[in-house]
C-alpha cells in the first residue's frame, strides 16, 4: 500500500510549489530512481559557444567531482552496478540513475557531490571533449544517415534561433571551451529555480527532505524563460538540403515548423493525425501500409510533431525533450537509390492525399482508441513516469500525461482532427533533407522532374498500380536555387 | 546487502509457473505486483543458428518480418486493427539462437492476444508477391544497418571464426543471400513447417495475470497444435588451428576498431567456464578495471573499450571490442589487450575484486527488473538457451560460487593463440 503521503503527491506531481520542484512517486519497490531536470540546456549556449550546455553536463555526469576521480567514482559504483546518465536537450538537462535500496545512502553521496560540487579537472575536459567531437564527426556524420539528416532538418529550420545548433554544439566551438566557460554556465543554470527533483521507488521518508535540503546549497536563480522563445523564420516554398557522404542507401526527412506543443488546443487532435499518418516503429500507420507495406521501399515510415531523438534505437521517446517549439517533421527510412526519388514523390502524395481527405470516422475512432490505451505503455518504467510528470510541469499540464491524453480524447470529434489538420499542415512550404551518394546527380533529377516509375519485382494490386501512375509523376516544385549540397565533412564542423 | 549476498538467494525473485502441454509446447506464468500491464513474449528456439544450408543465410529474421503478414482470419490488416484496439505495443526480435515475437498491452486483451497469436502460429498465411514485397523491407532493413561499421565487423568476425558453425553468418544474413530472398517462396514454406512448431515454442506470460486462468487460454488456443519432428544438423565446429586476422577498408571517414576474439565456451548453469569467462570480462575490461582506467581515462587513446562472453547454445566468442582515437595506437592497443588477458593466466585476482564483480552482476540484474516487460525480455533470453526462468537461479548461484582459481582456468583454457581471431577497421582519412 502507497502511504497517504504518497497519494497526495501522485495526485499533485508539484505539491512542493517553492523551488526546487519536486516530483515524488514513492513505492516499495526494492529500487530507487533519480531524475534530476534542469530547466537549460542547448538553447540557453550563448551564441557563439554552441555545446557549452552539453559539455558542462557530461562534465557532471562522467567526470570527477571536487573529492574523488572520476576512476574513483566509477570504482565506488561498480559494485552497485549503478552510473549515472546524463542528456542535454534545448530547454532540459537531465540526470539520471537507479540504485538498490541497499545501495542508496552509498549512491546518492556520490550523485549529490557530482551535481553539487563537480571536479572542474582538464584531463576529464580533454576526454569529453573528445567524445563530443567524436559523437558528432564518427557516430553522427560517420555512421547514422538518419539521425544526421534529422539534425540537419532541424538546424535549416531553426536558422538563425537558439534552437539551429546541434545540442553537441559544432566542432570548432568545442575545440575552444574551457573549464572557467563551463563553471559559468553550471552558476547560472544549475539553480534551485531550475531544478525539478524527480524521486520514485523505495526510499524512506526522511530521505526527501535531506535531497532538498542538500540541493537547497544551488544558487537560487530566476525561473528560466524557457518557455517563450519566438517562432523561427517561416519557410518560404520548397527547400532541399542534401548531404554528400559514401553511403550504400538514401535516407530522406522533411518537415516545416509547428505553431503547437503539448498542453495547446490543438495537439491532442494533432496527435491522432501523427499516429494515423505514422505511429513511431509501428505498422498500420498509413506511410508505412503504402511506402513500406504495400511497395517494399524500405524498413519503415513515420510522422512526428514533436522531438524524438534517436528514433532507430527506441520505441517510445525519451521523455525531457521539452521545447517551446515543435515541427512536424516526416521520417523516410533508408531507400534504395533507384527508388529515392519515387519514395520521397509517395510521401509527399500521402501527405497532400491526408490534407485533401483528412481522416475518416473509422480511422479517426480506431486511432483515438487505440492511443487512449496505448499511453499507459508509454510510462511503464518508473524513469519514463517522471519524465512524463516532469514534462508536464514545463508544459503546464495538470495532472499526468496520461489524463490529459485521455481526457483530450474523450472529447475528441473527427472534425476536430480534420480541422487541425488543415489548420497546421501544408505541402507547400517546407525543407527537406536527403543524405546520399551522388547528390549532384538525384539534384538534377528531383528539378527536371522527369517520371519516376517503379519497378516490382512481384505482381501488385491494381489500385497500387494505379497510384503508381499517379506518384511516378507527382509534382515537386523545387526551384534549383533552393537546393543545396553539402559534403557531410561540413556538416556541424 | 540483500541482492548481494554471497549466500545463494533465488536470483528471479518473482513465483513462476512452468506448464508443459501434451503438443510439447511450454507455458511460463509470472505473476507480478505491476498493475494493469501484461506482457506476452513467444520465443521460438529457432534463430540464424538454425540457418544450415546453402544460400539461405537470414532466414530466421526473414520468416520474423512473414510472421506479421496474416492468416485467412487475421489478415494483416484485421491483425493491427486488434493491435490498435487494444493499445499494444509489439515487436519482434531474431539472434543467433531465438525468434522473440512480443506483445504488451492492458490485462482484460489476454485472451485476445493470445488467440490472435494462436491462430498466426499454426495458420500463417501469404502469397509469393507478398513474400516478395517484404524481402525487399529487409534489405531495407540491411541498408539502414549499413552506415554503421559495427555489421561490417561483425560479419568479418564470424566469417573467420567459424568455419563450419552456422555462427559464421550474422543473423541479417549474407547480402547476397538478402538479395535471393525473393526467388525464395518455397522455402519459406518449408522454414514454416519445420521450426513453427510447439516443441520449438515457449509462451512467456508476465505482469497482472492469474496463472490458472491463463494455462487453460492457451491450451484453449494452442493446445491443438500439431508437433513437429525436425532437428536441424547444426554443423559442429571444429577447434581452431591457429590465430586468424583481417583488416577492413571502410570506405568513409571513422574512428578505427581494434577487435579481438577468443573462441569460448557455450552456456552453463552448471559447468563453469562461461561463468567464469563471464566475471573475466567485467574484471578486465569493465569501466573500474586497469586497463580502461589506462586507455580510457589516463592515457585517452581509446574512447569505447568492451568485453563480452554473449551466452550462446553453442560454443561462441569472449570479444573485446576497442575504438582507437588514432590509428597509429592500434598496435598498441591491442597488445595492451592481448597481455591483459594473459596475466590473468598467470596471476590470481583478488578475492576482493571478484567480489566486486559479482556483487555487479547481481545488482545489475536486479535493477532490470523494474517492469513486466523488461521482467519478459530477460526470461525471453535465457529460455531459448534451457526453457526454465531456473536457469536465471541456477547460473547466478554458479557465479558465486567461481574462485580465483576458477577465473585462472579459464584464462588458460581460452586465451590461447591458436583460438585468436583478430579484426581491424580503418576509415578513409578525410
Amino acid at each position: 500500500m502507497r502511504s497517504v503521503l504518497a497519494i497526495l503527491l501522485l495526485l499533485s506531481p508539484a505539491a512542493f510549489s517553492q523551488a526546487p520542484r519536486v516530483v515524488a512517486l514513492p513505492s516499495q519497490s526494492p529500487l530507487v530512481n533519480f531524475r534530476f531536470v534542469f530547466l537549460t540546456g542547448a538553447a540557453s549556449d550563448p551564441a557563439t559557444q554552441p555545446g557549452l550546455a552539453s559539455l558542462t553536463a557530461a562534465m557532471l555526469a562522467e567526470g570527477g567531482s571536487a573529492k574523488l576521480a572520476y576512476r574513483e567514482i566509477l570504482d565506488a559504483m561498480f559494485p552497485m552496478a549503478t552510473s549515472v546518465s546524463y542528456q542535454v536537450d534545448k530547454e532540459m538537462t537531465t540526470f539520471w540513475a537507479v540504485t538498490h535500496v541497499d545501495n542508496l545512502d552509498a549512491f546518492y553521496a556520490l550523485f549529490r557531490s557530482m551535481l553539487l560540487e563537480p571536479g572542474w579537472r582538464q584531463d576529464d575536459l580533454k576526454r569529453l571533449r573528445d567524445d563530443a567531437i567524436n559523437a558528432l564527426r564518427v557516430n553522427l556524420r560517420g555512421n547514422n544517415d538518419e539521425e544526421l539528416g534529422k539534425e540537419v532538418l532541424y538546424s535549416r529550420l531553426f536558422a538563425g534561433h537558439p534552437y539551429m545548433h546541434h545540442n553537441l554544439g559544432t566542432v570548432s566551438s568545442l575545440e575552444k571551451l574551457t573549464v572557467r566557460d563551463l563553471q559559468g554556465f553550471y552558476k547560472t543554470g544549475y539553480t534551485q529555480a531550475n531544478l525539478i527533483i524527480g524521486l520514485a521507488g523505495g526510499y524512506p521518508p526522511e530521505f526527501l527532505a535531506r535531497v532538498r535540503k542538500d540541493f537547497a546549497s544551488l544558487p537560487k536563480g530566476k525561473p528560466a524563460a524557457s518557455r517563450a522563445r519566438p517562432a523561427p523564420a517561416p519557410v518560404q516554398g520548397l527547400h532541399l538540403e542534401m548531404i554528400e557522404k559514401n553511403t550504400r542507401s538514401v535516407a530522406i526527412s522533411f518537415g516545416f515548423p509547428l505553431t503547437v506543443k503539448r498542453g495547446d488546443p490543438d495537439f491532442v487532435p494533432l496527435l491522432v493525425m501523427q499516429s494515423w499518418l505514422g505511429q513511431h516503429r509501428s505498422s498500420g500507420g498509413r506511410l508505412y501500409d503504402r511506402i513500406r507495406e504495400a511497395r517494399g521501399l524500405n524498413y519503415g515510415d513515420y510522422a512526428y510533431i514533436e522531438h524524438f531523438p534517436n528514433g532507430m534505437f527506441r520505441f517510445e521517446p525519451s521523455p525531457n525533450v521539452a521545447r517551446a517549439r515543435q515541427i512536424f517533421q516526416i521520417w523516410i527510412r533508408p531507400l534504395e537509390p533507384p527508388t529515392a526519388h519515387f519514395g520521397l514523390r509517395l510521401a509527399l502524395y500521402e501527405l497532400d492525399r491526408l490534407l485533401k481527405t483528412g481522416l475518416s470516422e473509422e480511422e479517426f475512432q480506431r486511432t483515438r482508441s487505440f492511443l487512449a490505451t496505448y499511453v499507459n505503455l508509454l510510462t511503464k518504467t518508473k524513469q519514463a513516469e517522471l519524465g512524463y510528470a516532469i514534462d508536464s510541469l514545463y508544459y503546464r499540464i495538470p495532472g499526468s500525461y496520461n489524463q490529459y491524453l485521455k481526457d483530450g480524447l474523450a472529447k475528441l470529434t473527427r472534425d476536430d482532427v480534420n480541422r487541425a489538420i488543415r489548420k497546421h499542415l501544408q505541402t507547400s512550404n517546407m525543407q527537406m533533407v536527403v543524405v546520399a551518394s551522388g547528390c549532384q546527380e538525384l539534384s538534377k533529377r528531383l528539378l527536371a522532374g522527369a517520371v519516376s516509375p517503379m519497378k516490382y519485382n512481384a505482381a501488385k494490386p491494381e489500385d497500387i498500380l494505379r497510384e503508381d501512375k499517379i506518384v511516378e509523376a507527382w509534382n515537386i516544385p523545387l526551384q534549383a536555387a533552393n537546393v543545396r549540397i553539402t559534403p557531410v565533412e561540413k556538416v556541424f564542423e | 546487502m540483500a541482492a548481494a549476498a554471497a549466500a545463494p538467494q533465488k536470483m528471479f525473485p518473482y513465483p513462476y509457473q512452468q506448464h508443459d502441454f501434451n503438443n510439447g509446447l511450454r507455458l511460463i506464468t509470472v505473476p507480478t505486483d505491476f498493475p494493469n500491464v501484461v506482457s506476452l513474449y513467444i520465443v521460438v528456439a529457432t534463430g540464424s543458428r538454425n540457418e544450415v544450408e546453402l544460400g539461405k543465410t537470414g532466414f530466421a529474421h526473414f520468416f520474423e518480418h512473414m510472421m506479421f503478414r496474416g492468416t485467412k482470419e487475421y489478415p494483416p490488416d484485421k491483425y493491427n486493427d486488434v493491435i490498435k484496439k487494444a493499445g499494444a505495443s509489439f515487436n519482434a526480435y531474431t539472434s543467433d539462437d531465438l525468434t522473440a515475437y512480443h506483445t504488451t498491452f492492458s490485462k482484460p486483451d489476454l485472451e485476445t492476444i493470445l488467440r490472435m497469436e494462436a491462430d498466426r502460429f499454426q495458420n500463417l498465411s501469404y502469397s509469393e508477391d507478398v513474400f516478395k514485397t517484404e524481402a525487399l523491407a529487409v534489405l531495407g532493413e540491411y541498408n539502414k544497418n549499413s552506415a554503421s561499421p559495427g555489421m561490417k565487423i561483425s560479419e568479418q568476425m564470424r566469417g573467420l571464426a567459424f568455419q563450419q558453425h552456422t555462427y559464421r553468418h550474422t543473423t541479417m544474413g549474407f547480402l547476397k543471400d538478402i538479395q535471393d530472398m525473393p526467388n525464395q517462396y518455397a522455402y519459406s514454406k518449408m522454414f514454416f513447417d519445420r521450426y513453427y512448431r510447439p516443441e520449438y515454442t515457449t509462451i512467456i506470460v508476465a505482469g497482472d495475470v492469474n496463472n490458472d486462468a491463463t494455462r487453460a487460454m492457451v491450451e484453449k488456443h494452442w493446445g491443438a497444435w500439431k508437433r513437429g519432428s525436425y532437428n536441424a544438423p547444426i554443423p559442429k565446429e571444429p577447434a581452431q588451428d591457429g590465430p586468424r586476422q583481417a583488416h577492413i577498408d571502410w570506405p568513409s571517414p571513422t574512428l578505427p576498431w581494434t577487435v579481438v576474439a577468443f573462441r569460448a565456451a557455450a552456456y552453463s548453469d552448471d559447468a563453469k567456464d562461461s561463468a567464469a569467462l563471464d566475471l573475466l570480462s567485467f574484471l578486465a575490461f569493465s569501466e573500474n578495471s586497469p586497463l580502461y582506467r589506462k586507455l580510457v581515462l589516463e592515457d585517452q587513446k581509446v574512447d569505447l573499450l568492451s568485453a563480452g562472453n554473449a551466452d550462446h547454445v553453442d560454443p561462441y566468442l569472449f570479444t573485446v571490442h576497442s575504438r582507437v582515437k588514432k590509428a597509429a595506437d592500434m598496435d598498441s592497443v591491442r597488445e595492451q589487450i592481448l597481455s591483459t588477458l594473459a596475466g590473468f593466466k598467470d596471476t590470481l585476482v583478488s578475492a576482493e575484486e571478484l567480489d566486486k564483480v559479482k556483487r555487479h552482476v547481481r545488482y545489475s540484474f536486479a535493477l532490470g527488473m523494474d517492469n513486466s516487460e523488461a521482467l519478459a525480455g530477460v526470461l525471453a533470453s535465457y529460455v531459448a538457451l534451457r526453457r526454465t526462468p531456473e536457469t536465471i537461479n541456477r547460473v547466478y548461484d554458479l557465479y558465486s560460487q567461481i574462485t580465483p582459481e576458477d577465473i585462472r582456468n579459464a584464462a588458460r583454457k581460452y586465451f590461447v593463440e591458436s583460438g585468436r581471431t583478430t579484426v581491424t577497421l580503418t576509415g578513409v582519412s578525410k
